[in-house]
């Protein structure tokens, strides 16, 4: 395959810069901060638009409720922060006055995964997907790269109610070009193969693509299927794909645990039962450490991939 | 009703009788559902008649109207206060407050936005409603628009700290379209505040974060109509208006203790509770 370049700015970047353009355009969206924009890189907007800029200090329990009382009436609201903090300490105001009452705030949430590595367990977001995708009327979306990241702040926007955008530290590689569109329910095939599906998404894409070369080697051909909408879904390409290769590998930078991998699991014990795995973290916190180091001794790396898809493919053969 | 035409006693009187009215439901509500909070909603009954039969610049035929005062009742608890108010008001029928808590009501256990018309937010999850308002009050700036936000805040609520979070970005960003109301009847489910957790005294703590404070007797209909229209006229800041109020008030064996929290009266007691408010109307002084 053609070798994959790594960006030269996150996914945060790529998707505020975005928000800065689409400032210009829809002048009606507000952008809630929590005294961390220059790492969300809000401030880009914060600086173009300050009447249209809040704020609102280490406080993200009222940055939320405030946001939930801005959007109450209609407005979009863009309420930026850490993944970790997002999901957990202010979870409770984004459940009940803005996920139930289904208003329209977006949720730009830096830190994904582990990609904060090097910050450690206390800034490593591994149990956002949980946590968000369990919450009614929530939709969660994860870029896997700076364009995706940019088109899927144009999804998140035009999307009706409240939707999580998890965005990463750490440059990725960049796999999509201006050409690709992303939807609401969308996926991605980004490497078709018939030996195996792997679903994945965010900065496990490129570990995927890796372990492919790799298993290519060996004559073996996967599926990589970027699913970059968590929830909802693509049903339709993951029942097509797991129809033709009859295994599937969920990878995620995430507690394995209510998970996608958990997830898609069900949806495959309902509609297709096929040889499963997956893999992620494994009921433990993580630590502070190079952030290939870190995936690779919590078992999300390209070498995890391809040792786990190859025990499959040798189940669905008949292996034991 | 038209303000003009009336005098400020009439104000007054009109204001007593319809808060009667007002405790008469929340009893007969919380008695049929044989569910909820008594206490809190009683203690917050004048405050809130006088906002909703005078203060409030409301359309109960276009509940949504983008120029209207917004109210959160951040003590979402005591909602058949609420209620009460609304139907009253005419944003549903009397009838429906026999269903409060009731299987498919529009009246839920907590106010919700989007059941229950004239409901301008969703509460019942303690320490929130003035975050909310702070964004109520953010977003009337933004467009510009003279409407204002009043939030009640239960004594008890004050516990968390998102209230302070709150109240400093009031200040930061000098919200003066909003107006918190701390319905103090110092006592919270557990016990008497002082007991659970002293929060005294609550106007520094607000003067500290630079709002404005005024501090009145919640059951005096004189001293919250003059309260109520003075906020308005306080620029540059937000204004809290601590009521000293009486958990209960209304009803004698109610009044001041805990366990009317969260209980409903039986046959018995709802009868006598009836008589004692249509019969009396004794402010504490």
């Amino acid at each position: 395959m053609m070798k994959l370049s790594k960006a030269d700015i996150t996914t945060r970047q790529a998707f505020s810069e975005r928000m800065l353009e689409y400032g210009a355009i829809d002048k009606n969206f507000v952008v809630f901060e929590a005294d961390i924009g220059y790492s969300t890189y809000s401030y880009l907007f914060g600086e173009a638009h300050p009447e249209r800029y809040f704020n609102m200090g280490i406080a993200e329990s009222n940055t939320m409720a405030a946001a939930a009382g801005m959007a109450a009436d209609g407005r979009t609201v863009i309420a930026c922060s850490y993944g970790v903090f997002i999901s957990l300490r202010a979870v409770e105001a984004i459940r009940t006055f803005i996920c139930y009452p289904n208003l329209n705030v977006k949720f730009l949430s830096s830190h994904g995964g582990l990609t904060p590595a090097v910050d450690g367990v206390t800034h490593q977001a591994t149990e956002d997907i949980a946590i968000m995708t369990t919450l009614p009327n929530m939709k969660v979306l994860a870029p896997a790269d700076t364009e995706s990241a940019k088109k899927i702040f144009d999804v998140a926007i035009k999307t009706p109610g409240p939707v999580f955008i998890r965005l990463m530290r750490d440059p990725l590689f960049d796999i999509y070009s201006k050409e690709d569109n992303f939807e609401i329910a969308g996926s991605k095939t980004i490497r078709e193969g018939k030996d195996l599906t792997v679903v994945t998404y965010g900065d496990i894409v490129f570990q995927a693509l890796e372990a492919a070369d790799e298993l290519k080697k060996e004559n073996i051909s996967i599926e990589i299927i970027d699913m970059y909408s968590i929830k909802p879904f693509d049903k339709k390409n993951l029942l097509n794909s797991i129809s033709k290769t009859e295994a599937l590998l969920v990878v995620e930078d995430h507690q394995k645990r209510n998970g996608l991998g958990y997830e898609l699991s069900n949806f495959c014990l309902k509609n297709r039962p096929v040889p499963f795995d997956n893999l992620g973290l494994n009921d433990t916190f993580a630590e502070s450490g190079n952030y290939y180091k870190i995936i690779d001794k919590y078992g999300i790396s390209k070498k995890h991939i391809f040792y786990k898809v190859k025990e499959l493919i040798y189940k669905k053969r008949g292996g034991k | 009703m038209d303000k003009k035409s009336q005098n400020f006693e009439e104000r007054v009187q009109y204001l007593k009788e319809k808060a009667k009215e007002v405790r008469v439901n929340i009893i007969d509500m919380i008695f049929t559902a044989h569910s909820g909070h008594p206490g809190g909603a009683l203690s917050a009954a004048d405050i809130m008649t006088a906002l909703y039969f005078d203060i409030l610049k409301i359309d109960p035929n276009n509940p949504r109207w983008p120029d209207r005062d917004r109210f959160i009742l951040s003590k979402g608890h005591a909602c058949p206060v609420w209620y009460s108010c609304l139907a009253m008001r005419g944003y549903f029928p009397i009838k429906e407050l026999k269903t409060l808590r009731k299987f498919e009501s529009i009246l839920q256990g907590h106010p919700d936005m989007r059941k229950t018309p004239g409901i301008d937010m969703t509460t019942g999850s303690l320490g929130q409603g003035l975050s909310l308002g702070v964004g109520m009050a953010l977003e009337g700036k933004l467009v510009k628009k003279n409407y204002h936000i009043y939030v009640i805040l239960g004594d008890g609520e004050i516990n968390e700290g998102q209230i302070w979070e709150a109240a400093a970005s009031a200040n930061k960003y000098k919200l003066d379209n909003l107006t918190a109301i701390v319905d103090k009847n110092n006592l919270q489910m557990d016990g008497f505040t002082e007991k659970i957790m002293p929060m005294d005294p609550i106007d520094k703590k607000f003067e500290a974060f630079n709002w404005q404070v005024m501090t009145i007797n919640g059951h005096n209909m004189k001293e919250i109509l003059i309260a109520l229209e003075e906020v308005k006229k306080i620029k540059g800041k937000p204004v809290c208006i601590i009521a000293n109020t009486i958990k209960g008030k209304g009803v004698s064996f109610m009044e001041n203790i805990r366990k009317w929290h969260g209980k409903a009266p039986n046959q018995r007691e709802y009868e006598i509770a009836i008589k004692e408010i249509q019969g009396g109307n004794d402010e504490i002084k």
